[in-house]
């Protein structure tokens, strides 16, 4: 890739997360939460999708790292009293801690296999997070609020309640997320990542051993899963293990599926638009979920690339 | 054997045997491949020629036998500290990353070597690979089609990218399995031309049906079937080498 074409492509993603800072003082205050927890959610769907997407690796147990971002930062907020930093932290450090456990069993297996046993094992996590529901509550989980000390800026207290801190929150950590995904893919290792994706045995030949790189990908994807998670529990002050069933599994496939598989806008563009699809049809009719896998079908038949994919494929080729 | 090196050989294959099952596909071969020569192996289908490759290479794991590179041991290193060690691979079947653009596929064996410790990985830059690649594409004659999807190149021209590909891995080893094939007669004697260049800087090891082609670039020559080495010498001697003859040549 050229100067020029990296130039670009800063300026495109960099200009989207201006417009995202600058939204919060157009939006309505209910679409303005909206967007807070969209971003958060987002910023799970690009983790899942420097697995899926980048390296080719399709799983179904990401809420198993979503959740141990949540419980490791809701626990330690809930039970130590921990502050809002350390608990994100602790989160991140739970979710890629489970992430490598998992890979080093995990990545023996790949393609059907892979999904299966990924599913097994969040199953797995699911059910150890109702069965020790004397810590965690179980699905009836705990709320943070007022365990949870307001960050401290400048000798201003900012409390998660607020909308403004909320927003930016979420926004600080959409961005992180975001950029890292885009630098990694613009890397050497985003390069051998991709290649693993489209031919494991020819980049294996070529002098990459493809198991560490899988496993680098897999713990980043959990580390951006559970920052998300994390995030979620600490913005919106709830820890419940609904967030470790399969549906939180499925969510982020059908966003990066929607959005645009190995893109780096498509998480976000998936999310969005999936968050206000159920929002717009729950609003309309009590079977929602139908009028939801309806406009699924439909995207998959026309769009089978995904909003972003197709953009790419059509109009912007030089879109990572 | 016919042929004994008066130099240290490159490559050293000890007793090599892969079984698969009850099937012996290598039995028993004792290679050896001077540094600086172009050694063709030929034989029928089923000699065992690309599994013979394979073990060098590190894509299959032997059965029993050793394999030396450069007098060391290697029987048990992995494919991918092999590619670090100068040993290049290209498939029989074009094996490319079809979706990616051709400077996309050079790219990535160009910067392994860039990338060799922590250091040199964080301080590596696309410049520096963007010159291994330009100069790998450019000397297979495809430096004007950089950014083109490899699998809408033409046939001739992916077997092509395959051999820049292996060229920006900088090859001391370089292995062609059956480079030839299905390519038109202009497009073999380009492909010759470029395998003489690459010979002078490495060490070629050809599996080859196209007996003209053998011919005209091997040094030395030999002569698989069933799994077993049964003549090696100069390709004249090969040609009239009267169980070769039977074998492989059917005359």
């Amino acid at each position: 890739m050229n100067d020029l074409a990296t130039h670009r492509v800063l300026a495109l993603h960099l200009g989207v997360l201006a417009l995202l800072f600058l939204a919060q003082f157009a939006l309505p205050e209910y679409h303005h939460t909206n967007v807070a927890r969209i971003m958060v959610l987002a910023a799970y769907a690009l983790g899942y999708n420097l697995l899926l997407g980048y390296t080719g690796l399709m799983s179904l147990g990401h809420a198993m790292f979503f959740a141990a971002g949540m419980y490791g930062a809701g626990l330690p907020v809930y039970y130590l009293g921990f502050g809002a930093a350390g608990a994100l932290g602790a989160g991140i450090a739970t979710g890629m801690l489970l992430a490598a456990a998992f890979g080093l069993m995990a990545l023996r297996t790949s393609g059907v296999s892979f999904l299966i046993v990924s599913l097994m094992f969040a199953q797995a996590f699911y059910l150890a997070s109702l069965y020790f529901n004397e810590i965690t509550l179980g699905d009836q989980g705990f709320i943070l609020s007022g365990k949870l000390a307001p960050l401290q800026l400048g000798g201003t207290p900012l409390g998660f309640h607020e909308p403004a801190v909320k927003y930016n929150a979420a926004l600080l950590l959409f961005a992180a997320c975001f950029l890292l995904s885009l630098g990694l893919r613009l890397s050497p290792i985003g390069r051998v990542l991709i290649a693993i994706r489209e031919n494991e045995e020819r980049t294996r030949l070529f002098g990459y051993d493809s198991f560490r790189y899988k496993l680098l990908a897999l713990v980043l994807s959990g580390g951006l899963a559970a920052a998300a998670g994390a995030s979620y529990a600490l913005l919106f002050s709830y820890v419940g293990s609904t967030f470790a069933s399969i549906l939180f599994s499925i969510y982020p496939l059908l966003w990066t599926l929607l959005g645009g598989v190995g893109t780096i806008l498509g998480p976000l563009v998936g999310t969005g638009l999936m968050f206000y699809l159920v929002d717009i049809a729950s609003g309309i009719t009590s079977a929602y979920l139908l009028v939801v896998g309806v406009v699924l079908v439909a995207l998959i038949l026309w769009f089978p690339q995904g909003i972003m994919g197709t953009v790419r494929a059509k109009w912007l080729p030089w879109l990572p | 054997m016919a042929t004994v090196a008066a130099v240290a050989p490159l490559l050293e294959t000890e007793a090599l045997c892969k079984r698969f099952g009850g099937l012996a596909a290598v039995n028993d071969v004792d290679l050896r491949v001077a540094p600086g020569e172009i050694r063709a192996v030929i034989g029928p289908n089923g000699a065992g020629k690309t599994t013979l490759v394979g073990m060098i290479c590190g894509r299959l794991v032997p059965s029993s036998g050793r394999v030396l590179y450069r007098g060391r041991d290697i029987t048990a290193m992995r494919p991918w500290e092999r590619l670090m060690q100068g040993i290049v691979y290209t498939f029989q079947v074009t094996s490319l990353f079809k979706s990616l653009s051709c400077y996309e596929n050079v790219a990535l064996p160009a910067q392994r070597r860039l990338m060799r410790g922590f250091a040199a990985r964080l301080a590596l830059r696309e410049k520096a690979v963007a010159e291994r690649v330009c100069a790998a594409l450019a000397s297979v004659g495809l430096a004007g089609i950089a950014e083109q999807r490899a699998d809408s190149l033409a046939y001739g021209h992916q077997r092509l990218l395959e051999l820049a590909m292996a060229l920006a891995a900088e090859p001391q080893l370089l292995i062609l399995d059956e480079p030839t094939q299905g390519l038109a007669q202009a497009e073999i004697e380009q492909l010759c031309d470029l395998v003489r260049a690459i010979a002078r800087s490495a060490t070629v090891l050809l599996i080859e049906h196209n007996m003209p082609v053998v011919l005209a670039l091997a040094g030395h020559v030999t002569v698989m079937d069933s799994g077993r080495i049964i003549a090696e010498g100069t390709p004249g001697e090969i040609e009239r080498d009267a169980g070769v003859q039977k074998a492989y040549l059917g005359r």
